[in-house]
């Protein structure tokens, strides 16, 4: 394991080298350069138009350049962006991230929880009107054109029903005055979510423990009343009513995320449970007389996981990296509306930041579902 | 990890999570700025616009009365004098001197504008050049000797009394540290074309409100007047340590970085709003400076060219005429809002939703709303639309360098044929204004009506006559000669084997536009191009691609046949030097097609160093009859700028304004609430 370990990371190490470059030359390709924006400016003498490029480190040859950022990037330092200057890139990321973070985090798990209950269900009754009816639906909305459906979804509960907020993270007349960022307050909200599955998980963990003298009809109210903490704390910690305006303007892009993506689960879900209810331990579980909810839950959908596991690992992963359209649509300034700003903009400081955040992280998500098979699978050896 | 491990574990996780979940943090980011003060004008600073008397032209207003059925002002807004401005991007810095710097985005310019008086500025509606923190017109400029070298100097008075929101009279020195610092420090990005190095040597006090300006060379309009004269002004109690400690940061790129990467806090205002709060990627806020020194004060434009203020305990004033006779705009120079608050939007889609569900009073665009917003907007209840004129031009441009391009007749030939007013009329069902004249008509006091507007009112089968005859007379000749119909309607015979003066004949050649994505006016234009100059045998093949490919063949490069794209202009037209003068011609320059006019560059040497108004306009007009003749742009047209604003809740004393409301950053200073 600790050898193939080992060979991973100098393949990741290769294909980040390879990712950076091409990430580079890519925008480089690009007709003009960030500088252009003020080239074009006739008020401006000709000797300021090369002061500005210089000042920007756009008057070397590319491979100069090319060479400058590589360097840099492998010291850790991904210099300033253009658009925010003299701002720091990883300032300007550092910003971000929690942003795409709550929201998309919260989008996958929905998306997941809907998906893998609807996967096992429609798997264990086919043939029937719900399996029809969840599978058609759920590929229907699997294929809509993402910018319209966000928008169609905008028009129908924000404006015309007016349930929820049109777009943005935060109503600026709630926020007025607030002596906190918002930033403070979506960090306090990772970690109050990061607690609340560490408690959940540690319940889990004295269930198994102490199975035979914790009847598990303790845990729900136990697991509730964690989440009563959590919430209480949120109450008394004078910015409860800033969070709740945030998860106000999460509902509705969270809700569009969630029926986007939750077919792509329930599909997958559905056809690994319909491989594992052929097997035998299933049918031995029926045939000792178990209960049809218990053959399925603990026997067939447990066993069926492996894939969804991996494809959680994954879309968790590549949650850090958001999504251009949604954060466009919902006016949710995260990672994806940033990247697409930088490219539209030439900033290639930026840009190159962001794409080696995500590079690195994607590598690091392919690391860790090889790994988890182990666990999941004790079957799986590396040589 | 055994169980207990385990679970030893997973207990602090929840401790120490739980903890930091309850402590409260205050955040650096987040800028209060507290204390209250006063200032200037509520006009945008320093963005190049216009000049004496131009004429805003508003073409439209409609107001969609009946009962707002979509309500919804939200939490408080109603009892609290909130303006509400909807913004498409983010701010990049709070830092003024960033923001005229590497940070000029026009969304930094909205919300950090009007918070620095300026020595002069333009009126509303017409824009008259009017004392704005000076008490009077500066004295005219003289040549002076001081210490063996000579200088050109002019002497400005400022207004006695007017404050910084932190208590301090803004003064002469202010002026002084302000354009010292952008010299000496030599700043970039659009400094120096507020204080171009090449003329101002620097500045002195003479007392708190005098000041005392020198020039290496003598400053025409364009550099004093209408330049350096706009500078926002800083405060030189808040700004001086900063600039004192960048200044010891290496070389002078690491000190402009120092000075840029300051985050203000508490910084003063001499405007009508002190910058509050900016939560990044939200919004930003700005709340009334309760001590504004120009608050109240009384402007009266009269249609005799009067100008007058009044300010209570402070200064009158008044210029080009006596006040008097019929009044053509009134009023008085607010805030009335507590607040202003421009949230960002992340798309414009947002944003119109928003404005429609009453979420956002007004949205700034510099280029106003798409004809798809309009009709989302139109009817909608409690929103008013208008439509203004702007100031700019789409154009097609020649490459002189190639032939038949530097053929005067070939170019008015092709202007003959680009039939403007059935493009605008009947295809883009009369979203655009066809122009003819590098100063639009709009800029009244510019614009030489004198001018031949090559094409205007032709028919289809004039059009052809006249530009068949044009490139005869040249000495062009074809195999295939074009023929019209006799109704005129359509080509009967297309002009094939079309051959330039020197017998060769006519290459391909290539026009280069915005995709129909980009600008579909544009590209529309391109068309319709291709097609007219095809039937009369010209070989023209439009190519429809990025913005950036445009301007890196054009400018960088210099690699192209013709070009459409489009220029905003300033009110006043020292542009034409820039974009026509032979002398920027070269790579990078703003003449790439190479237009080369002897005569044409001694009249932009003129205007560059005319310090008389009427002169200058005399050389404006001569320049003007040059490029109407030798047509380096066949000039096409214009957009009008489209806004909508929440009538029903807040009103400005006048929405006729050259540029739109956009122009004067949607008036933070002088809306009102009904």
């Amino acid at each position: 394991m600790t050898s193939y370990l080992v060979r991973r990371i100098g393949q990741m190490g290769l294909t980040l080298f390879l990712i950076i470059t091409l990430t580079f030359f890519l925008v480089e390709a690009q007709p003009g350069d960030y500088a252009s924006f003020y080239v074009l400016n006739p008020d401006l003498p000709p000797e300021v138009k090369d002061e500005i490029r210089a000042a920007f480190g756009l008057d070397k040859p590319v491979w100069q350049q090319y060479l400058i950022h590589l360097k840099n990037t492998f010291t850790g330092n991904f210099g300033v962006s253009f658009g925010n200057f003299p701002r720091p890139v990883m300032d300007v990321l550092a910003e971000r991230v929690p942003r795409t973070l709550v929201l998309f985090l919260t989008a996958t798990a929905a998306s997941f929880y809907i998906g893998f209950f609807l996967g096992k269900a429609i798997a264990w009754r086919r043939g029937g009107l719900f399996e029809y009816a969840a599978t058609i639906s759920g590929a229907t909305l699997f294929t809509a054109f993402t910018p319209a459906f966000g928008l169609m979804m905008i028009w129908v509960f924000a404006f015309k029903l007016g349930w929820f907020p049109v777009g943005k993270f935060l109503d600026p007349l709630v926020w007025r005055g607030a002596d906190v960022s918002a930033n403070y307050v979506f960090g306090n909200m990772l970690l109050s979510a990061a607690a609340f599955i560490f408690f959940a998980l540690f319940v889990m963990l004295l269930l198994k423990k102490f199975g035979r003298r914790m009847p598990s009809a303790v845990a729900v109210p136990v697991i509730l009343g964690g989440a009563a903490v959590i919430l209480l704390a949120w109450t008394f910690s004078g910015i409860g009513g800033l969070a709740l305006d945030i998860v106000k303007h999460m509902v509705l892009p969270v809700v569009t995320l969630t029926l986007i993506s939750f077919a792509g689960t329930m599909l997958l879900t559905r056809n690994s449970m319909l491989e594992t209810i052929r097997e035998d331990y299933v049918m031995a579980a029926r045939a000792k007389g178990l209960p049809d909810r218990q053959v399925r839950d603990r026997h067939a959908a447990r066993n069926a996981m492996l894939p969804v596991v991996t494809s959680l690992v994954y879309s968790l992963i590549f949650a850090i990296d958001g999504s251009v359209i949604i954060e466009s649509v919902f006016s949710w300034p995260g990672t994806g509306l940033t990247l697409l700003q930088a490219v539209r903009s030439e900033d290639l400081p930026l840009v190159m930041g962001a794409m080696l955040f995500i590079g690195v992280l994607s590598l690091l998500a392919h690391v860790m579902v090889d790994v988890l098979y182990v666990f999941l699978d004790p079957r799986i050896r590396y040589q | 990890m055994r169980p207990n491990g385990w679970l030893a574990f997973f207990g602090l996780m929840l401790a120490l999570s739980l903890l930091l979940g309850c402590t409260r943090e205050v955040v650096k980011e987040v800028i209060v700025t507290p204390v209250p003060g006063p200032t200037a004008t509520s006009q945008p600073e320093a963005t190049a616009v216009p000049v004496e008397t131009s004429a805003a032209t508003s073409e439209s207003e409609t107001e969609n009365e009946g009962p707002a059925t979509t309500a919804a002002v939200s939490s408080g807004s109603e009892t609290e004098k909130v303006y509400r401005i909807g913004i498409a991007e983010d701010l990049t810095t709070t830092n003024h001197w960033a923001y005229l710097g590497p940070d000029g985005t026009v969304w930094n310019g909205y919300v950090l504008g009007g918070s620095k008086p300026a020595l002069y500025g333009y009126s509303a509606q017409r824009y008259d050049w009017v004392p704005s923190l000076a008490a009077d017109f500066p004295e005219p400029l003289k040549e002076v000797m001081v210490d063996g070298e000579p200088f050109w100097t002019t002497e400005v008075e400022l207004i006695e009394g007017v404050k910084w929101s932190d208590g301090n009279d803004v003064t002469a020195a202010d002026f002084a540290f302000t354009a010292n610092t952008a010299a000496e420090m030599q700043l970039t990005g659009n400094w120096p074309s507020i204080v171009d190095p090449e003329y101002f040597d620097h500045a002195e006090t003479d007392g708190p409100n005098r000041l005392k300006i020198f020039f290496k060379q003598k400053p025409g309009l364009a550099r004093w007047q209408f330049g350096l004269a706009f500078m926002p002004i800083f405060s030189r109690a808040y700004w001086e340590p900063v600039v004192v400690e960048a200044r010891q940061a290496g070389d002078a790129t690491e000190q402009q970085k120092a000075l840029y990467s300051h985050i203000p806090e508490g910084e003063p205002s001499a405007g009508g709003f002190i910058f509050g709060q900016w939560e990044r990627g939200a919004f930003a806020g700005k709340d009334r400076n309760p001590d504004y020194s120009f608050s109240g004060t009384e402007v009266a434009l009269y249609a005799n060219g009067a100008y007058s203020t009044s300010t209570a305990g402070l200064n009158e004033f008044t210029a080009y005429g006596e006040p008097g006779g019929e009044t053509v705009l009134e009023y008085v120079e607010g805030p009335y809002s507590e607040s202003t608050i421009y949230s960002i939007y992340g798309s414009q889609d947002a944003a119109v939703l928003a404005l429609k569900k009453g979420d956002i009073d007004f949205m700034l665009n510099p280029l106003g709303l798409s004809k798809g917003f309009q009709e989302q907007l139109q009817g909608e209840a409690g929103l008013t639309t208008l439509e203004n004129s702007s100031n700019g031009v789409r154009y097609l441009g020649f490459n002189f360098r190639k032939e038949p391009m530097n053929n005067r007749a070939f170019r008015q030939a092709v202007a003959t044929l680009i039939d403007k007013e059935f493009l605008v009329d009947t295809v883009l069902q009369g979203v655009a204004i066809p122009i003819y004249t590098m100063v639009p008509e709009g800029n009244g006091a510019w614009y030489n009506p004198g001018v031949p507007l090559i094409g205007k009112g032709l028919t289809r089968q004039e059009r052809i006559g006249r530009a068949v005859e044009l490139l005869k007379e040249a000495g062009f000749t074809w195999e295939t000669e074009p023929r019209v119909s006799e109704d005129g309607n359509f080509v009967e015979q297309q002009g094939e084997g079309l051959k330039m003066p020197n017998g060769e004949p006519v290459p391909a050649m290539e026009v280069l536009a915005p995709s129909p994505g980009y600008d579909p006016l544009r590209s529309t234009f391109a068309i319709w191009i291709e097609r007219w100059l095809g039937e009369v045998g010209i070989p023209l093949r439009a190519n429809l691609t990025g913005f950036n490919v445009i301007v890196d063949k054009v400018f960088n490069q210099q690699d192209f046949d013709m070009w459409i794209l489009g220029w905003g202009l300033s009110a006043f037209p020292d542009y034409l030097e820039a974009f026509f003068h032979s002398r920027h011609s070269g790579l990078e320059g703003h003449n790439p097609g190479g237009y080369n006019n002897p005569e044409f560059d001694r009249l932009a040497d003129e205007l560059l160093a005319e310090t008389d108004l009427e002169s200058a306009r005399q050389q404006v007009f001569e320049m003007q009859a040059f490029l109407a003749e030798d047509l380096p742009y066949v000039v096409l047209f214009d957009t009008p700028i489209v806004e909508t604003y929440r009538s029903e809740r807040i009103e400005f004393p006048y929405t006729e304004t050259w540029g739109g409301l956009q122009s004067a950053a949607g008036m933070p200073g002088l809306v009102n609430f009904k």
